[in-house]
């Protein structure tokens, strides 16, 4: 316990950013919306003379820009990525931290088995990433609720955070292996940013060249189809179950290399 | 009662040499010391002992419970003091040291105030502000408030003051005379010499020797230093047990260990002007060591 009320006060700062961030976002982009709206069909016939390289940058490919809940799909690309890179680069420092500090002297030379170390540390950085998921589900929820003239879009909104929480469970896991299998932070954090970065451009290419989609599965910025999970709500089966094997497996791996390794500072 | 047990420890760094075969024990209730220069294997078998490092092959027990498999039931009664000393930076001294006081059951939590008195420590400020030898007081102030039964340290004294030195000495040999085992790391002779019972010398990654402190000072050597009446040549004494052997024309140097009769033989033919012979101190019978073995 004491750990992890340590490691909830270390992090409180960084998670406080980041939600302002997501608010900010969220925000903005809605601002953005009211004039979208205001301009009607001519936005969207403009979008479609774009070339789909820079509509799947952007994640406008498929979505109808000018009804609330079309463009409230475009934040998901940005929540996964912004919710990918907290989850991956928190996993990765909260286990690799200790050695860069040089405070694992401290720590493990007290009466504690590592994997309760690494317990506490995994539970903190997932409660990090729930109270961001549920930000940004409140503030979307509330930002949306002023600019938006129809029907609620609330359910789908919820939909949404299910995906993106998966997607930032999945990361955390990856970053949390790789702190333990990495030994300095440097490395680690920047081995996650480079896996996160490729997954992240694997899912442009797939977009651009369908012939790619076989990859599909290499990159959790595909598992779930923002156009699907707004409109039936439905995740599919396959992509839930490799969530589960990669996050199991890697969280697996961190117990297991951060038990064998040598702690050096 | 032994309270460490290290068995032929050896520790590999892929393929770089930590520590080979080494073997000593600590009794309950000693103050040991555990020399050695830099790079010779001293914080790689303390890191050992607290299992957070593996060992290569070989173990080590503590309490009689295996270090490795048994660490957090040991860890609960022993202090560490690194020699150099890391904390959470944003964090104030006071906090750290209660969280520190947190990992163990039943801490008298005046104990923290107490040693931060006698150590002079501001517990108010934040680690960050602290100079290094304040941030070792911290060190010593943790390592010691759960009251240990075995207090390791590694090169314990660097950044603090002479009478910090002192105080922190006198704490310790407070500890160890209210039943602590202390096992004393450093490289400086003098401090070991003022401290242990017994010391153990490990260099290149083995030990060399393990001795009482009072053995290795005075029974088995003698400094020499005679002064001749004619100049002689260093093959003269060039006897067994003689070391460090140094001729200046007229004055003889040497450590000589072993039947002391011999030396008088070969001094009997000739005629001295002052003979002087004494007990040499830890530091030259160290330097003795390092250069036979070497």
């Amino acid at each position: 316990m004491n750990i992890l009320l340590r490691e909830l006060r270390a992090n409180l700062k960084s998670i406080i950013i980041w939600s302002l961030s997501m608010i900010f976002l969220i925000y903005v982009g809605m601002v953005k919306y009211s004039g979208f709206e205001a301009a009607g069909q001519g936005i969207n016939e403009l979008f479609d003379q774009m070339p789909s390289a820079i509509k799947s940058i952007f994640g406008i490919s498929g979505l109808d820009l000018t009804s609330i809940s079309g463009f409230y799909g475009i934040f998901f690309l940005y929540f996964m990525l912004l919710g990918g890179i907290h989850a991956v680069m928190l996993g990765a420092v909260i286990i690799a931290k200790e050695e860069r500090d040089k405070t694992a002297d401290f720590l493990f030379v007290k009466p504690v088995v590592r994997a309760r170390v690494i317990t506490a540390k995994l539970t903190a950085a997932f409660i990090n990433i729930v109270i961001l998921n549920i930000v940004t589900l409140v503030s979307s929820i509330l930002i949306v609720s002023i600019y938006n003239k129809g029907n609620s879009i609330s359910s789908q909104i919820l939909n949404l955070m299910l995906a993106l929480f998966i997607i930032q469970v999945i990361f955390l896991a990856l970053g949390a292996g790789i702190g333990a299998f990495t030994r300095n932070t440097k490395k680690s954090t920047s081995l996650a940013s480079t896996i996160l970065l490729s997954a992240f451009m694997l899912s442009v290419a797939i977009d651009l060249y369908k012939e790619l989609d076989f990859l599909e599965f290499l990159t959790p910025f595909k598992y779930f189809k923002t156009a699907q999970v707004m409109g039936s709500g439905s995740f599919e089966p396959i992509y839930l179950l490799l969530s589960l094997v990669i996050i199991t497996a890697c969280t697996a791996i961190t117990y297991l290399l951060y038990k064998k390794r040598d702690i050096h500072i | 009662m032994n309270v460490i047990e290290i068995n032929k420890l050896t520790k590999y760094y892929g393929k770089s040499r930590g520590i080979i075969d080494v073997s000593f024990d600590v009794k309950e209730g000693e103050i040991f010391g555990f020399i050695g220069p830099n790079g010779a294997g001293k914080s790689t078998t303390i890191r050992t002992l607290l299992s957070l490092i593996y060992p290569t092959s070989g173990s080590a027990k503590i309490f009689g419970k295996d270090c490795i498999k048994q660490g957090e039931e040991i860890r609960k009664e022993i202090g560490y003091l690194p020699s150099e000393v890391f904390y959470y930076d944003n964090m104030r001294v006071i906090d750290l040291l209660k969280y520190s006081a947190s990992f163990y059951k039943n801490v008298n939590k005046s104990r923290i105030y107490e040693l931060a008195e006698i150590m002079n420590l501001d517990l108010k400020k934040k680690i960050d502000d602290l100079s290094y030898g304040n941030k070792k007081k911290v060190g010593i102030v943790q390592g010691l408030l759960h009251s240990p039964k075995l207090i390791i340290l590694d090169e314990p004294t660097s950044g603090l003051d002479p009478l910090m030195q002192q105080k922190f000495f006198d704490l310790i040999n407070e500890e160890n005379k209210k039943g602590a085992t202390v096992l004393f790391s450093s490289h400086i002779l003098s401090e070991v010499q003022k401290m242990c019972d017994r010391v153990g010398i490990i260099k290149d990654g083995k030990m060399v020797r393990v001795d009482d402190i009072h053995t290795l000072q005075s029974a088995n050597y003698k400094k020499f230093r005679i002064e001749m009446k004619e100049a002689v040549t260093a093959e003269y004494f060039k006897l067994e047990g003689v070391s460090d052997l140094s001729v200046d024309k007229t004055t003889v140097n040497f450590i000589f260990s072993g039947d002391i009769n011999k030396v008088i033989a070969k001094i009997h033919d000739k005629t001295i002007s002052n003979l002087i012979v004494e007990e040499p101190d830890l530091e030259e019978i160290f330097m003795h060591y390092y250069e036979k073995e070497a």
